[in-house]
């Protein structure tokens, strides 16, 4: 699992590659903490290079959304594979989230 | 002895401790018989997906204050038509995660439970999920969707 952070005029894009597993689920949480910490504005999640995830890896998704939240700030994921997106839509994780 | 639940004896067999390295073994350990034997993706998400979420509900639930030293088997059959089938045996205490129940509907975002998605996810991807306990053992069972015949 890798991440790029990418900084804008309206906050940060962390474009993720690789499995979001149980492996890679806490390095994933620690890293999206200190980005959430480090920036301001939206965060958008780009999952185009993401093609496995398992609910580890919802697990940390989720905590980051419920920080977002409270923190009235936005949180956006996009461009997930089709088996992404299917993991996402059964869990009822696709209600949650904005996804485009 | 589980009996086997495909036509003939395990083609492979992993043996593995509880630990949470050991998760990435078996996926691995499996993604390569994917590879070698040219599984279409939806089987090998499917199944290393399942694989995975039992296998993270053994690391965490089956050798909670217990003193036998973890063993956890994890062996792949040819089942009916072809189907592909895992067995995931391990000497933990009893646990059947095919008893619990689906995870509410979050109403939103702050109401939204952490945890409890593993067994949801196994259920929809698989054709079969099913449990025994037989001896000191527990058994898990996955079988895969069958594959579409490419004719």
């Amino acid at each position: 699992m890798h991440i790029d952070a990418e900084h804008n005029a309206a906050g940060v894009t962390l474009k993720v590659s690789g499995r979001l597993d149980t492996a890679s689920a806490a390095p994933f949480q620690e890293r999206l903490t200190a980005t959430l910490a480090a920036s301001s504005g939206a965060v958008v999640i780009d999952l185009a290079g993401v093609d496995y995830v398992s609910s580890a890896g919802l697990r940390a998704v989720l905590v980051a959304g419920k920080a977002m939240r409270a923190a009235g700030r936005s949180l956006s994921l996009v461009a997930l594979q089709p088996p992404v997106r299917t993991v996402f839509d059964i869990s009822g994780f696709s209600a949650l989230f904005n996804i485009s | 002895m589980t009996a086997s639940p495909g036509a003939g004896p395990a083609i492979a067999a992993l043996h593995i401790g509880a630990e949470p390295a050991d998760i990435a073994r078996a996926t691995g350990w499996l993604g390569d018989l994917a590879e070698a034997g040219g599984w279409p993706q939806d089987t090998r998400f499917a199944l290393e997906l399942s694989l995975e979420e039992a296998l993270a509900n053994v690391v965490m639930h089956a050798f909670k204050a217990v003193p036998q030293v973890p063993r956890v088997c994890v062996a792949l059959y040819r089942g009916e038509a072809g189907r592909i089938v895992l067995t995931i045996t391990d000497n933990g205490i009893p646990f059947d995660p095919t008893s619990l129940a689906e995870p509410e509907v979050p109403a939103g975002l702050e109401a939204a439970k952490i945890g409890g998605h593993g067994v949801q996810l196994m259920r929809h991807f698989l054709e079969s999920l099913s449990y025994a306990r037989t001896g000191d053992e527990n058994c898990l069972t996955l079988i895969a969707r069958p594959v579409p015949d490419p004719s």
